[in-house]
């Protein structure tokens, strides 16, 4: 695509995901700026949804928990896990979502998917910080390479 | 005596300590030698050889140069058929020592062109949904060509002169060499078609309203001479459209011609206000310019939706003249409503202005001429007093983009008027920091091409500064926040960052188009390092003195990091390689921690280690000065009864005392009766200060901060022993989270299971 990005506008999510193994948990937490993911649920769902403001309803998070799980896939040790939206918040201008994995008894292989905002801007960029109790490892996806694989052991 | 008995001791342990180090390498292979990598080891490799033009101080030399560029220019712009054409005149003056064979001018458009290789260093693959815009630039080929078209250059006779376009950069051949102290004249006539902003993301362009009115933003809109110095030679590295610019300072006149009924303002100052202004708009002029505690309206909303129906087709030329810029930029439209209000500055006062179409209503009559006029208050205290006559903010679509005295910002209202607490924040925290780039690059210009950090990153510094004053100026827009929720700044923000995979990460002396993650690598880490050097390791007033030196130095000249580097340490007496060296040229981070913590008796009690040492040296316990014992509690020597021993039962130590101190004195020595062996480790590679809480029994707390230079000789771990009167309770590194350690698991004695984010809005949500 032939643009400037323009110069203090980026285009990035952050995804931090812990494997606590004493809960058998994979713990998710995205960081999405606000008004990008609201553009995103306008486009898609209606275009009246407001975000982190007084007219906000309780259904957006209907729509906003339909829109993660549709563009956040992962597999765990080669199969697709279900995953389970907690919540979310605001932090300044950010968004702030918590999903989580269950039953996830060993962690050999991580294959995550994130195309979260991707058709909306096509340098967006979104970052997955993994820690586990060994190591941390980190993955920078963006449109032309959307997931990426972590092996462990 | 003293002396004696010191020697005495050292002697005994180093002699021990030789005997068995030798023990060891008998058996095992000698070890190569190195070269010092101590981490406090100054930046002679790094930096290059002070000389005539830089100092070693970090101040310009003697033999300082800059060249200049001055330019004379009539500009028009169509906005029926959104073209813009230009001539002008360039008078560039060779100030170097050096004979010039040519010059180097940018034709930053051409990015826009059809046959631009911006695309082609982009990776890319198919992609399952794709802007129809950016389909059609990609696969249809019916795109928009957006690059200069150079119509002439011709030398001050009228002459062409010979000249070669590669990409964004065009070499202009001169008839002979420029010699030192020469000025050469020349002129350039182009048009381009202007590019919609808001569709290609671009930093110059329009953007078009609902009622068929377009808003014009120009900038890097006419060929510009490129940077000449003794760094880089010229500075042509081509522009790929992320990287910024390098530009030298100079004189601009320059003439634009817009539809007769366009509202504008631009770089410099306006020449023909008399005839552009009606006598109501002079009057508000005239009391705007004393008004210091709110803005005073130019041009209404009624006036600008009454002028918004008309299309005139009648042209008129506004004139402006700045002196000592480095760029010059514009805008212009119909839309537009005009306000300003004064600010006092040294003896004098300056300008802060605002334009923006009625869509920005009701946001920007509240706070974009106010936010202009703290960022020019703070951000003068930290550096200089603002040298220019005014800065306007512009209300653009999508926009955060800075150009001398002007720049272009985005946040608007909701269509039904409602303003989230981020659309007011973002504009606030976008209008501060554009405006604050008048002073770092426009003024304090250093190389945006070769280095985003020394723009950005002072500025974003400086934006967090200006944001906490603006809090406090106007405590009522942060309410019910007690501060500015900026978003870049505090020391925690930037650990997600710098905890991330090494392979992702480049240190922040990296050319900015080739960092992984922009925002971060070249805005939030260098103006994080920044606020933790001014905060934890210098302390603010030695901090601002030499940040304001630097800003004084390098005012309207062109600074390497270097120079930087160099004044920061020169105007404080802190040795500063280590920190440029870590948070600057590496991609470490720091994680500080409390290993283990030993807690020991004092008793008159020979303990094993010394008994040993005797039979070995073949001593007996006569040749020994009176000593005092350290017993680690559970070891050997441990016995119960030594909890309870005070001080004055270590029978050595109190004969030391009545013997060699007045009984006057006693009273006021300490009588410390814990002994603690902290270890604290350093699994980061950055060295930082080890700020310790120490709690104690009694719930009183006291912290201490051991320097940075604590590990100078050991990288991994240090010890330290602590003499209390009360017992400690708890012992925490960093409690105000002000290192930006990246795990903080280990930051506490005795350790504290601290529960994680997750868990913490998990139990929130369901709070079962």
């Amino acid at each position: 695509m032939v643009s400037a990005t323009p110069a203090h506008k980026f285009y990035v999510s952050i995804t931090k995901i812990e494997y606590v193994k004493e809960k058998n948990s994979l713990q998710i937490i995205t960081k999405i700026f606000t008004d990008d993911i609201e553009d995103a649920l306008q486009q898609r769902y209606d275009t009246s949804i407001s975000l982190d403001t007084k007219k906000e309803t309780e259904a957006v998070d209907e729509d906003l928990k339909k829109y993660l799980l549709q563009k956040m896939i992962i597999k765990v040790n080669g199969k697709t896990v279900r995953l389970d939206y907690i919540g979310k918040e605001y932090d300044t201008d950010m968004l702030v979502a918590y999903i989580e994995v269950k039953d996830v008894k060993e962690l050999n292989t991580l294959e995550i998917e994130n195309k979260i905002l991707m058709e909306m801007f096509s340098e967006q960029q979104n970052i997955i910080h993994l820690k586990t109790p060994k190591s941390r490892r980190s993955l920078i996806l963006d449109k032309d390479e959307p997931s990426g694989k972590l092996k462990f052991n | 005596m003293k002396l004696f008995n010191s020697l005495f001791l050292s002697a005994l342990f180093l002699i021990s300590a030789a005997v068995s180090a030798q023990d060891e390498t008998e058996t095992t292979k000698r070890e190569p030698g190195h070269y010092n990598t101590n981490r406090f080891k100054q930046l002679y490799e790094e930096f290059s050889t002070p000389n005539m033009f830089r100092t070693a101080s970090g101040a310009p030399g003697p033999s300082y140069y800059q060249q200049q560029a001055d330019y004379v220019m009539d500009i028009e712009l169509d906005d029926k058929n959104k073209k813009i054409t230009g001539f002008e005149t360039i008078t560039y003056s060779n100030n170097s020592p050096d004979v010039l064979e040519y010059l180097w001018v940018q034709l930053d458009q051409n990015k826009r062109a059809k046959d631009s290789k911006s695309p082609l260093i982009e990776s890319s693959s198919a992609a399952p949904a794709d802007m129809a815009g950016s389909f059609v630039q990609n696969y249809m080929d019916g795109g928009f060509d957006g690059g200069f078209n150079i119509l002439e250059v011709k030398d001050a006779k009228g002459n062409p002169l010979k000249y070669t376009i590669n990409q964004t950069m065009m070499r202009v051949d001169m008839p002979k060499n420029l010699m030192p102290g020469e000025k050469f004249v020349f002129s350039i006539k182009w048009w381009y078609n202007i590019n919609d902003h808001v569709v290609d993301r671009a930093r110059s362009g329009y953007e078009t309203f609902e009622d068929g009115n377009r808003g014009y933003v120009i900038a890097q809109f006419y060929p510009r001479m490129a940077v000449y110095n003794d760094v880089e030679g010229w500075q042509n590295s081509q522009f790929w459209g992320r990287d910024e610019f390098a530009l030298p300072f100079g004189n601009f006149d320059v003439n634009i011609t817009v539809p007769a009924d366009h509202i504008m303002d631009a770089t410099g100052e306006l020449q023909n206000r008399k005839e552009i202004f009606t006598k109501e708009m002079m009057s508000r002029y005239d009391a705007a310019q004393k008004s210091f505690d709110k803005p005073v309206v130019i041009v209404t909303q009624a006036e600008a939706e009454a002028t918004s129906k008309n299309f005139s087709t009648a042209k008129r030329t506004w004139k402006f003249r700045a002196e000592n810029v480095r760029d010059y930029a514009f805008a212009t439209s119909r839309k537009y409503i005009w306000d300003m209000m004064a600010v006092k500055m040294g003896s004098g006062s300056v300008m802060a202005v605002s334009l923006y179409p009625p869509e920005s209503n009701p946001l920007w009559e509240d706070w974009s001429t106010r936010a202009v006029a703290t960022t020019l208050k703070t951000f003068s205290r930290m550096t200089f007093d603002y040298p220019y006559s005014k800065a306007i903010s512009v209300s653009a679509k999508n926009q955060g983009m800075e150009y001398p005295m002007i720049c272009w910002n985005h946040g608007r209202p909701d269509k039904d008027g409602t303003i989230s607490d981020r659309t007011k924040f973002g504009m606030i925290s976008v209008i501060i920091h554009e405006v604050g780039h008048n002073y770092f690059p426009m003024i304090v210009n250093s190389d945006e091409r070769q280095w985003t950090w020394m723009d950005e990153g002072l500025t974003t510094f400086t934006q967090y500064v200006t944001e906490q004053d603006f809090a406090e100026e106007y405590p009522d827009a942060v309410a019910p926040n007690k501060k500015y929720p900026s978003r870049r700044g505090p020391a925690k923000n930037i650990v997600d960052y710098m905890a991330g995979d090494q392979s992702q990460l480049a240190p922040i002396m990296t050319k900015g188009l080739n960092t992984y993650n922009f925002g971060a690598n070249a805005y939030a880490k260098p103006a994080t390092a920044l606020n933790i050097l001014r905060e934890t390791i210098m302390g603010r007033e030695l901090f601002d003195f030499a940040f304001k030196t630097y800003a004084n130095r390098w005012m309207f000249k062109h600074p390497t990091p270097e120079d930087f580097f160099r004044t920061m340490e020169d105007a404080s007496a802190i040795d500063l390689d280590w920190y440029w060296r870590e948070w600057f040229y590496t991609t470490d981070y720091v994680d500080i921690g409390v290993k283990d913590v030993k807690k020991f008796y004092v008793t008159s009690k020979m303990n094993k280690e010394v008994k040993e040492m005797m039979v070995a040296r073949g001593i007996s316990e006569n040749d020994l000065p009176p000593l005092v014992y350290m017993v680690e509690e559970g070891s050997e020597d441990f016995e119960e009864s030594m909890r309870t021993e005070k001080l004055e039962d270590v029978k050595t130590l109190n004969e030391y005392i009545m013997d060699n101190i007045p009984a006057e004195e006693r009273a006021k020595l300490k009588s410390p009766n814990y002994f603690y062996k902290v270890t604290f480790e350093k699994p980061g590679g950055i060295p930082m200060p080890i700020i310790v809480q120490y709690t104690y029994s009694d719930g009183t707390s006291e912290k201490m901060t051991y320097p940075a230079e604590i590990w100078r000789k050991n990288d991994e771990s240090v010890g330290k022993v602590v003499a209390s009167e009360k017992e400690i309770t708890k012992i925490e590194v960093d409690p105000d989270e002000e290192t930006a350690d990246i795990d903080t698991s280990n930051n506490s004695w005795p350790k504290r299971k601290k529960l994680g984010d997750f868990d913490q809005f998990k139990n929130k949500t369901n709070p079962d």
